[in-house]
Order: structure tokens, then C-alpha cells, then sequence
């Protein structure tokens, strides 16, 4: 495997019990600092993807290797906090399982609530937080654990379309810091995928397979609507809408007839 | 207080004003249907020959007892089962089968295995208990949205930290469920074997009054026991806020319970002035006589709802006046912090009083009319101490009027309770607690002798003047310790009170500044302090006392 590559798929197929196939013969590396962004027709095995990274889920045919014992950590679609625990024993949940003290669980806390914003909320549960605080307490979650690969499942998809951008611009905020290295974020929206990848990846219907790899060359130093504003982002959106669009009709005209 | 709130008073208390009339006019046969009165006398008088603190203390025990038996397996194996498929199908069959059946169909056969005595009760509550958790555990378990476990495996957690982190959280508030349910029917069940084969207890008293055809002693037992079920009610619901914290917390801040903000704003630990006089004197009388216990906590009980009822309408009337500031401690402070409003302060003051008078007119019931005269009087200096046009806090009586009511009338009261004599010993042995009670007032209006002056506020201390209420802070202080030495040597009060001397350095502390600082805000703390002080004295005192009794 080369050095510079953290998580590799090799030929990767998951098949589940009731005969779905999910994936199959899904060959994709990630490379050290990598932003990776996964976009396809819903239902087209992205999260899958992930999950079999993260171990939830086992691969029926290839497999996923990591260049070392790599950390890793995962953003969940609508937050998935422990409602029983604070915003701080969230956040440093990944630190205690790996036997932090105490003390070192609330300084950790600490110390990412304030880069959240969240400093006023320590001590709440998170159902006492809106959409998206509960989304910035599941990123320090994530984050705390200083994750070799940060996997993100839809993370902002369930927020409304101001802090969906607000969230947006913090991930990338986060990255440009230096806090967060490789990433791997499954979304099914095209700008979101633009604006946080370095490499868009886009997957067909299912099963997946990878039917574009897109390097956009969008110039990330700028602000959000700037780079909204780039001919090559206008471009590489076009290109992956009229691929994905492609799939979805043609899964659509696959229902109908069935 | 809404007006649905007040309707939801409003009707049972119409029907026990109706049920009474009813049965006064001869609607109802009163052998029959006894009306309320004589079901709050037969309740009185069960209460005081201590028969029926008997048969709750008895009863509680079995219902406790098995519901700890039943509740701890039934927890345990509940989660176990949840969590492991094996013992799932182990378990869930058998618990579903015996679950509906009526428990109590099973006494017999308990009796006829354990016996007619205590195992066999606490066991039958126990088997419904056990089944009943184990079922609502299972539930809670099973319910658990799988995804937790998904997050916790992610980041890292083994198969014990997820036990403890993801599925004992999640499932607990089905857990408490189960418990409340649980104890419900522990409640019932236990009624129902004590009408069989049991010599004592709420069931039993309930079925032997229904042998005598005693009516009346029968709802007074009923009555208790739903007494007994409210407070359970209230006791578990306080557990569940304690162990599933984050279902009670609202969006805006972590709320207390009612509960504990009525405890926190009312402050009722804190009437050491209401307290520490009824203990003297029951601890006074209890060196010649056995105590009447069942007086004592009605005289305490009596004394604090009056002086909680006098603080809640003081607040009341300040919030009014908006003199209080959300800081302050107290009824005032949660008024302004909007935890409590306006008129529930009131009419929780209004219902204190009730309490008070109630309680009142009961001892006067069993002790004669000298309680009545003494608390007719104590009313009178109450009122007029800071109202009428002769207010006795306006014309520097304030100290003295406090001396007196505070101190050797309330001790002599709670003297007469237990001993129906009117005794001088009583009277000189409560002097210190009366200096020390009057120092309070004192200090008050020591820290506010500019102001006062300003008002036109005729007190002792803007009489004499700083230095004159200088010299009148070292004497109240300084009497409330000599007072007593003088009884000690007298051999009025036996020696181990003298445990007051600890309380010697913070009174010369005190003096010190009382004698020093002009600046209202550096008096402050002496007037807390003196309070702190009348506390601690107070009850060394009282607990001297009661080391005499043993010796």
C-alpha cells in the first residue's frame, strides 16, 4: 500500500441477509489529510460505506484496509448523542472508553465546547439543545477523540438550510486549523460535498460503483459564497448532477416498471 | 394558580362538605355512611393510642421488604434477559405466562409452602413485584434504539462500558416505570393479605373494622392508606427524577421539582426561633414526665407552619412592594426568579396558617383553655407588632415583645403540652433562649439605626442612640450566656448544658463588630451570624437537656 494512503477499499462488495446488494467491487483509497466526499442517489449504499469502516457492518466480498492502527471517529445523521449524558461526558465519551480520568474527560470537554461555542451548554442534555448545537456537540464528540479518519454520515442533512452552511463553513474551519486530517463524508448534497471535499467521489445507484472521481478545482482559501461563485465549481456541479441525475431517473423508470 | 387548578380542589372538597350535610340532615344512614367528621375523629383517636402509626410502620415493612426482595432480582434478571437472547427465551415465556395471574390467588398455596407469618406476606408481594420488573425491565431493555450501541461501539467502548453507559441509561426510565407500577400494586396486594391471616396492619385494621362494624375506623384506615399510597407515589416519582435526570430537565434550565423548590424557597429548617423553644420546653417537662411524642411533633409542626405562614405573606406583601431583589434567599427570591408566583405564596401562606390554627385548636382541644388564652395573646403581639397605630416594632417594644413571646411563652406552652401546669422553672430556664432570640431583632435594627431615624421607626437602638444600642447588643448577647451560668449555678438547669460555651468565641466575635462597624453592609453578617447564633445555642441547649435525662 503506498505511505501516503490512510484507508483503503479493496474490491469491496456487501451483500445483506435479504439478498440486497449493497456495494459491490468498490475500490477507493483516501490519502493522509484527505477530505474525501462520498455523493449518489439515496438508497445507493454511501452509508454502507461507511459503516464498514467503522466496523458496524461486514464486508461480503474485498475488504477495507487502514495503513496503521489508524483512530477512528464518526459524526452520526441527527447527532445520535447519548441523551442521558451531558454535553461534556458526550464530547469526551470516546476519550473515557479509552480510559481517560476524569479530570482529563472534563478538560477535554472543556476545551472543545469553547471551540464549539458550547461553553454555555456543558452541563445541559442535549435534548435542550437546538439542531444544530446538538450536530456541533456530536463533531466535538468525534473530534475529541483526534481521529486518524473522521467519518461523517449526512451529519447536517437533518438541519435547516442556514445551519446546514453555519456547520458547513465550521468543519472546513475545523480542517484549515489543522484539527481534523482525512475525512470521509457521505452526502447527498452536491455543494456540500464541493464545498467541504478535496475529491468528490460519486457512486451509482445500487449497487455502488464508483461512476466519477472528481478532483474540483475550486480554490478553498476563500469564503463559501466566493467558491460558490468559481466557474469550476458552477462546472463540477454540473457534471456530477447530470451523472447523478442520470442514475436516479434511470432507478426511478426501474420502479415504475416494477 | 389557574382556575382549573382551583376546581380540581374544589370538587372533593365538595363532596365531603355534601357527604356531611347529607348525613347531618339524616340523608344518609350515619350507622352506614359515618360523615367525615367522625371519620377525622375515629382517624385522631387511632393515631393517638398509636395503633395506627402500628399497623403503617407494619404494613410499610412488608410492602419495603418485598418490594426490595421482588424489585432487585427482577431488575437484574430483566436486563440480563434484554440483553441476552438465551436467557430472553429462557425467561420471557415464563414471566409472560405467570404475569396475569391474580397474585393473590397465589396466598393460599404461599401459605400453605411459607407458612401463615411474616415470610408468607412479604413473599407473596415479593412474586408480584419480581414478575411485574422483570417484565417492564425487559421491555425497557428491548426498546433501546439499536444505534446507541452503534455509537458506543465507534468510539471504542467494550462490552462493559456499553452495558453501563448505553443500555442500563436507556433502559432505566422503563426501569422506574416498572418500579412505580410495581409498588402500586405491592400497595394493594398488601391490603389484601393482610385480611387474611394477619394480627396486624392497614388491611388488618380495615377487615377487623369491618367485623366490629366499626364504619368510621374503617374509612380512617383507608384513608391512611391512600395517605400512604400518595407518598409513595411522590417518594418513587423523586427516585425517578434522581436516576433519569435528563427526562425532567426542560429546554430552558434544570428544574428543580416541586418538591424540592417549595422545601428551598419555604426554608422551613431555618425557623430555629419556631423550633428551638417547643424543644426546651418538652425537654424541660421530659425530666419529670415521659414524653408525649405525638404533642411535641403536632406543637412543632404547629409552631413552624405558623412561622412559615407569617414569612410567606411578609414575602408576599414585599414582592408587592417591590422591595426584594431575585438574590434573596427564600420565597422572595424564587418569586422573583419566577419559580413560584404570587399567589401560590399566598395561598400557601393562607393554607400555613390554616395548618397552624388547625393544629392549635386541637391542643387546646386536649390541654385546656391556658394554651388558648397563651396563643390568643401570642396572636394579638403578633398582629399589633407591626400594625394599628400602636405598633409595638414602631414604639420600641419591638426587643421586648419578642423577649417575651419568643422566649419564656412559647417554652411554657410547649411545657404545658406535656405537663398541664403553669411552672415557674420553665419560665426562668427559657432566659437565655430569650435574650439570645431578642439579640436577633436587635442586630436588625442596630444595622439599620440611620435609616430607622430617617423613617420616623422608634426602636430601642435609635432611642439610646449607637453607643446606648452598642451596649444593649453586648447585654442581649452577653445575658443570653450569663443567664444560664446563673441557672447552672443555681442547679435550675443541670450542668451539661454548659456544652453553650462552644458557642462562646463566635458571641465575642460578634460583639466585636456590632462594637466596631457603623457601615450597614459590614452589619450585615452580624445580623446573620446572631441568628446563626440563637440556632446553635438554642439547640446545645436544648441537647443539654437531654444528656441530663440519661444521667
Amino acid at each position: 500500500m503506498d505511505s501516503g494512503v490512510v484507508v483503503d477499499f479493496a474490491h469491496l462488495g456487501v451483500t445483506y441477509a435479504n439478498g440486497v446488494v449493497a456495494l459491490s467491487d468498490l475500490s477507493l483509497t483516501i490519502a493522509a489529510d484527505q477530505a474525501v466526499c462520498v455523493v449518489g442517489p439515496s438508497g445507493c449504499g454511501k452509508t454502507t460505506l461507511l459503516r464498514v469502516l467503522a466496523g458496524l457492518e461486514r464486508a461480503t466480498q474485498g475488504g477495507v484496509q487502514l495503513s496503521r492502527p489508524a483512530t477512528l471517529a464518526m459524526v452520526f445523521q441527527q447527532g445520535l448523542l447519548f441523551p442521558w449524558l451531558s454535553v461534556a461526558e458526550n464530547i469526551s465519551y470516546g476519550l473515557m472508553t479509552r480510559g481517560a480520568t476524569p479530570p482529563q474527560c472534563r478538560a477535554a470537554a472543556r476545551e472543545w465546547s469553547e471551540r464549539m461555542g458550547l461553553q454555555r451548554f456543558i452541563d445541559a442534555y442535549p435534548h435542550q439543545l437546538s439542531g444544530g448545537m446538538q450536530q456541533r456537540v456530536g463533531l466535538a464528540r468525534a473530534l475529541a477523540v483526534n481521529p486518524d479518519v473522521l467519518l461523517l454520515d449526512e451529519p447536517f442533512a437533518a438541519l435547516d438550510a442556514q445551519t446546514r452552511v453555519l456547520m458547513q463553513e465550521l468543519l472546513v474551519d475545523l480542517r484549515r486549523q489543522g484539527l481534523c486530517r482525512s475525512l470521509l463524508l457521505v452526502t447527498h448534497a452536491i455543494d456540500e460535498a464541493l464545498l467541504v471535499g478535496d475529491r468528490v467521489v460519486v457512486l451509482s445507484a445500487r449497487p455502488g460503483r464508483i461512476i466519477a472521481d472528481v478532483t474540483p478545482q475550486v480554490a478553498h482559501s476563500q469564503s463559501f459564497d466566493e467558491i460558490r461563485a468559481q466557474p469550476a465549481f458552477m462546472q463540477a456541479f454540473t457534471t456530477i448532477w447530470q451523472l447523478i441525475r442520470h442514475e436516479v431517473e434511470a432507478q426511478l423508470r426501474e420502479e415504475v416498471i416494477l | 394558580m389557574t382556575q382549573s387548578r382551583w376546581l380540581t380542589w374544589l370538587s372533593p372538597l365538595l363532596l365531603v362538605v355534601l357527604w356531611e350535610v347529607a348525613v347531618q340532615l339524616n340523608l344518609l344512614n350515619r350507622v352506614f355512611i359515618p360523615p367525615p367528621s367522625e371519620v377525622v375523629v375515629a382517624l385522631v383517636k387511632a393515631v393517638r393510642d398509636g395503633s395506627m402509626q402500628h399497623d403503617v410502620v407494619v404494613s410499610s415493612q412488608r410492602i419495603v421488604l418485598g418490594f426490595v426482595i421482588g424489585a432487585v432480582p427482577g431488575t437484574l434478571l430483566g436486563i440480563w434477559s434484554g440483553l441476552n437472547r438465551t436467557v430472553l427465551a429462557l425467561v420471557r415465556p415464563l414471566a409472560t405466562m405467570l404475569y396475569p395471574v391474580p397474585k393473590i390467588a397465589l396466598l393460599p398455596l404461599v401459605i400453605v409452602v411459607l407458612g401463615i407469618g411474616e415470610v408468607s406476606k412479604v413473599a407473596t408481594v415479593a412474586v408480584s413485584v419480581f414478575l411485574m420488573v422483570v417484565i417492564h425491565t425487559i421491555g425497557g431493555v428491548l426498546q433501546i434504539d439499536q444505534r446507541y450501541f452503534e455509537a458506543a461501539r465507534v468510539f471504542g467502548a467494550n462490552q462493559r462500558t456499553i452495558f453501563r453507559t448505553v443500555a442500563l441509561p436507556a433502559s432505566l426510565p422503563a426501569i422506574v416505570e416498572g418500579w412505580k407500577l410495581a409498588m402500586g400494586f405491592a400497595l394493594t396486594l398488601i391490603v389484601g393479605v393482610e385480611f387474611v391471616g394477619a394480627n396486624d396492619g392497614i388491611g388488618y385494621r380495615i377487615w377487623q373494622s369491618y367485623e366490629l362494624y366499626a364504619i368510621a375506623d374503617m374509612m380512617a384506615a383507608v384513608c391512611v392508606i391512600a395517605g400512604l399510597g400518595w407518598v409513595v407515589t411522590v417518594v418513587l416519582d423523586e427516585v425517578a427524577r434522581l436516576l433519569v435526570p435528563w427526562r425532567y430537565t426542560t429546554v430552558k434550565e434544570s428544574r428543580m421539582s416541586v418538591v424540592r423548590t417549595w422545601w428551598g424557597a419555604v426554608r422551613p429548617w431555618s425557623y430555629t426561633a419556631a423550633i428551638v423553644p417547643v424543644l426546651l420546653g418538652a425537654a424541660i417537662a421530659a425530666q419529670q414526665v415521659g414524653l408525649n411524642w405525638w404533642l411535641l411533633i403536632l406543637a412543632l409542626i404547629g409552631s413552624i407552619a405558623i412561622q412559615g405562614g407569617t414569612n410567606l405573606m411578609n414575602d408576599y406583601y414585599d414582592y408587592r412592594k417591590g422591595t426584594d431583589t431575585p438574590a434573596v434567599k427564600g420565597t422572595g427570591g424564587a418569586l422573583l426568579r419566577g419559580e413560584l408566583t404570587p399567589t401560590q405564596i399566598f395561598w400557601a401562606g393562607i393554607s400555613a396558617f390554616a395548618i397552624g390554627a388547625a393544629i392549635g385548636l386541637y391542643l387546646v382541644s386536649v390541654t385546656g383553655p391556658f394554651i388558648f388564652w397563651l396563643g390568643l395573646c401570642s396572636v394579638a403581639v403578633g398582629y399589633f407588632y407591626t400594625a394599628g397605630p400602636f405598633a409595638l416594632a414602631y414604639v420600641g417594644l419591638g426587643e421586648i415583645a419578642v423577649f417575651i413571646f419568643m422566649g419564656p411563652v412559647m417554652v411554657l406552652g410547649s411545657y404545658f403540652l406535656q405537663i398541664p401546669t403553669v411552672a415557674w422553672p420553665a419560665v426562668w430556664v427559657s432566659l437565655p433562649v430569650a435574650f439570645v432570640v431578642a439579640a436577633i431583632l436587635h442586630a436588625n435594627n442596630l444595622r439599620d439605626i440611620d435609616t430607622d431615624r430617617i423613617n420616623n421607626k422608634r426602636t430601642l437602638a435609635t432611642i439610646f442612640g449607637r453607643d446606648g444600642a452598642r451596649i444593649e447588643y453586648y447585654l442581649l448577647v452577653g445575658g443570653t450566656f450569663v443567664s444560664q451560668w446563673v441557672l447552672v449555678a443555681l442547679g435550675v438547669a443541670p450542668w451539661p448544658t454548659l456544652v453553650t460555651l462552644v458557642m462562646l468565641p463566635l458571641a465575642w466575635k460578634l460583639m466585636g463588630i456590632a462594637g466596631r462597624e457603623v457601615d450597614p453592609a459590614a452589619l450585615q453578617p452580624v445580623l446573620r451570624q446572631t441568628a446563626v447564633l440563637h440556632m446553635r445555642f438554642g439547640l446545645l441547649y436544648v441537647l443539654g437537656w437531654v444528656i441530663a435525662l440519661w444521667m
